[in-house]
C-alpha cells in the first residue's frame, strides 16, 4: 500500500484534485459511451421487433 | 497463411453471430483488467519521487492515448480495405470505431492537460505530443461529421472511406511536421512516459490498463457494429430471425 | 403561423441538426490550433493575441452561419411563405436570427474557458472576453443578416456578401479586442464595452428592417 490512510489516499499528497478529476471525467466518458452503445443496440432491436411483429399481424388471415 | 478468417469478417451475418458469442466476454474481461490495473496503480504502486502522486494519471493517460492512435490506424486501414476489397463491413467499422477513438482522444487530452498543471505549472502546452493528439481528435470529428452529413448511406460510406484513407496517409506527415515544429519552438521538454527505469510495480498495472482498455474498445465497437448492421440489414431474413429469437 | 410557432420551429430545426453545432465547435478548435502552430506557441505571443484569435474565429463562425441562414429557405420556398404570411417580416427575421445567435454563441461561451486556457488568456480576463462576445456578437449577426439578405438570390453571392459586410465588422472587432487588451494591461475597458453595446443596439434597430426590404426585393 502506498498510502498510510484512506484520507491520505484521497488527498494524494496535494495532487488529489488533479488525479481524481482525471479519473472522474475519464470514467464518466467511458461509461457514457458504453451505455450509449448498449442502449442504441437494444432500442434498435426493440424497434425492429415491433416492426416485424406488426407486419405479421397485418398479414391476411389464412 | 489462411485468409479465410479475413473473408469471413466481411460477412455481416458471420460477424453478427461472432459478436453475439464473444463481445460480452471480451468486454467484461477488458473492463476487469482495466479496473485491476487502475486500482493497482492508484493504491499499490509506489509514489514517483519526482512527480509525487500525480503520476498516477499515467494509468489513464497512456492507455487512452495509445487507443486514440490505434483506433485511427484501424479506421484508416479499414478504409483501404474497403477501397481494395469492397468489404461491406469496413465502412460499418469506421462508423462504429470513430466515436470511441474520439472519446479516447478527449480523455488523453484532458488527462494530459490536467497532469500538466502540477507537473509543468500550466494547463496546456503546445508541445508535439499533445498537439498531435489534438489534431487526431479533429480528424476523428471530421470522420464523424462527414458520416452524419449525408442522407444516402452509400454516399456517406464512400465519403468516410475517402477521408479515413486520406487521414491515414496524412497522419505520419502531420506527426512528423508537428515534431519538427516542436523542435523549432522547444517548449518545456519533458518526457513523462519515456522513463526507461520504471519499476515493475509501476509498469505492470499500466500494461493491464492498456490491454484492458483495448479489449474494452473491441467489445464496445462490436456492439456499435451490430447496431449499425441491425439498421442497415433490417430487411434481410437473418436479421429478422435474430430480432425475434434473441432476447438480447 | 404565429411568431411563437415560427420561433419554435426554427429552434427545432437547429436542435435536430446537432452535427452543425458540433461542426462549428470543431471549427473554433481548429482556428485556435492554427495560430500557435502557424506563428508561435509560446505564451508570450499567445497571451496578448488570445482575445484577437478568439474574436477572429467568432467572426468567421458567424459569417458562415449567416451565409447559409436564408439559403435553404429561399430555395425551398419557405422564405416566400414568410413574406406573404401577413406577419411582420422584420420581426420574423429577428426571431430567426436569435435562434442562429443562440446556436453559435452558446456552445462558444461554454467552451470559451477551454479555448482561453489553450491560448494562455488569464482567468481574470475571461469575464471581459465573455462580455465582449455577448455585446459584440449581436452586431455581427445583425449586420451579417443584411448582407445575407442582399446577396440572397445571387448564385455566387458568398464572397460579395463578405466584401460588403466585413468593413462594418471592423469597428466591432476593434472595440472588442481593444477592451480585452485594455483589461490585460489593467486599464479601464468600460468605454469599449459601451460602444460595443451601442453598435449592437443600433444594428438591432436598423437591420431587421433593411433585411426585410432586401428579402422582399429578392423574392419578387
Amino acid at each position: 500500500m502506498a498510502f498510510e490512510s484512506f484520507s491520505d489516499f484521497l488527498a494524494m499528497g496535494t495532487h488529489g484534485h488533479y488525479v481524481w478529476s482525471v479519473y472522474g471525467i475519464s470514467l464518466f466518458l467511458l461509461v457514457g459511451i458504453t451505455v450509449q452503445s448498449i442502449t442504441a443496440k437494444k432500442s434498435q432491436i426493440k424497434r425492429l421487433r415491433k416492426l416485424s411483429l406488426g407486419k405479421q399481424n397485418t398479414h391476411a388471415p389464412d | 497463411m489462411n485468409w479465410i478468417w479475413f473473408h469471413k469478417l466481411g460477412s455481416p451475418k458471420w460477424f453478427f453471430h461472432w459478436a453475439d458469442r464473444w463481445s460480452k466476454l471480451i468486454f467484461i474481461f477488458g473492463v476487469s483488467l482495466f479496473l485491476l490495473g487502475i486500482i493497482w496503480g492508484l493504491v499499490f504502486a509506489p509514489e514517483d519521487y519526482q512527480q509525487g502522486n500525480s503520476f498516477r494519471i499515467i494509468y489513464i493517460h497512456v492507455p487512452s492515448a495509445m487507443l486514440a492512435q490505434s483506433c485511427y490506424l484501424a479506421l484508416g486501414i479499414s478504409g483501404i480495405v474497403s477501397l481494395v476489397w469492397q468489404m461491406k463491413m469496413a465502412p460499418i467499422f469506421i462508423k462504429s470505431v470513430a466515436p470511441i477513438g474520439a472519446v479516447m482522444a478527449i480523455i488523453a487530452l484532458l488527462s494530459g492537460a490536467i497532469w500538466g498543471k502540477p507537473t509543468w505549472g500550466t494547463w496546456w502546452v503546445w508541445d508535439a505530443r499533445l498537439t498531435s493528439v489534438l489534431v487526431l481528435f479533429i480528424l476523428y470529428m471530421g470522420v464523424i461529421a462527414i458520416q452524419n452529413s449525408f442522407d444516402d448511406t452509400r454516399l456517406s460510406d464512400k465519403a468516410a472511406v475517402v477521408i479515413s484513407v486520406v487521414g491515414l496517409i496524412n497522419l505520419p506527415i502531420i506527426k512528423y511536421s508537428v515534431d519538427w515544429w516542436n523542435t523549432l519552438h522547444q517548449p518545456a521538454t519533458f518526457s513523462i512516459i519515456e522513463k526507461p527505469s520504471m519499476p515493475a510495480e509501476m509498469w505492470v498495472p499500466l500494461l493491464f490498463c492498456v490491454v484492458g482498455l483495448y479489449l474494452f474498445t473491441v467489445g464496445v465497437t462490436c456492439w456499435r457494429m451490430q447496431t449499425e448492421l441491425l439498421i442497415r440489414e433490417k430487411r434481410s431474413n437473418w436479421i429478422k430471425a435474430e430480432v425475434l429469437d434473441s432476447g438480447v | 403561423m404565429t411568431y411563437l410557432s415560427f420561433f419554435k420551429s426554427e429552434l427545432k430545426l437547429v436542435i435536430r441538426r446537432k452535427q452543425d453545432i458540433v461542426n462549428s465547435l470543431v471549427f473554433f478548435l481548429m482556428i485556435v490550433t492554427l495560430f500557435p502552430l502557424g506563428v508561435n506557441p509560446s505564451s508570450s505571443f499567445l497571451e496578448p493575441a488570445a482575445g484577437g484569435i478568439i474574436w477572429c474565429s467568432t467572426t468567421l463562425a458567424i459569417l458562415m452561419s449567416v451565409e447559409t441562414m436564408f439559403k435553404e429557405d429561399f430555395h425551398d420556398g419557405s422564405l416566400e411563405q414568410l413574406v406573404i404570411s401577413g406577419l411582420y417580416l422584420p420581426f420574423l427575421i429577428l426571431l430567426k436570427l436569435t435562434v442562429q445567435w443562440l446556436a453559435v454563441l452558446l456552445p462558444l461561451l461554454i467552451l470559451s474557458p477551454l479555448f482561453s486556457s489553450m491560448l494562455f488568456l488569464p482567468w481574470s480576463i475571461l469575464s471581459v472576453l465573455i462580455f465582449t462576445l455577448l455585446l459584440g456578437s449581436p452586431a455581427l449577426f445583425l449586420i451579417g443578416t443584411i448582407g445575407a439578405a442582399l446577396t440572397l438570390s445571387l448564385r455566387r453571392g458568398a464572397v460579395l456578401m463578405l466584401l460588403i459586410i466585413l468593413p462594418f465588422y471592423l469597428p466591432v472587432i476593434i472595440f472588442a479586442t481593444g477592451a480585452i487588451t485594455a483589461a490585460q494591461t489593467g486599464q479601464d475597458y468600460m468605454g469599449q464595452l459601451a460602444i460595443l453595446a451601442a453598435i449592437s443596439l443600433a444594428a438591432l434597430a436598423l437591420s431587421p428592417g433593411m433585411a426585410a426590404i432586401s428579402i422582399k426585393a429578392s423574392i419578387n
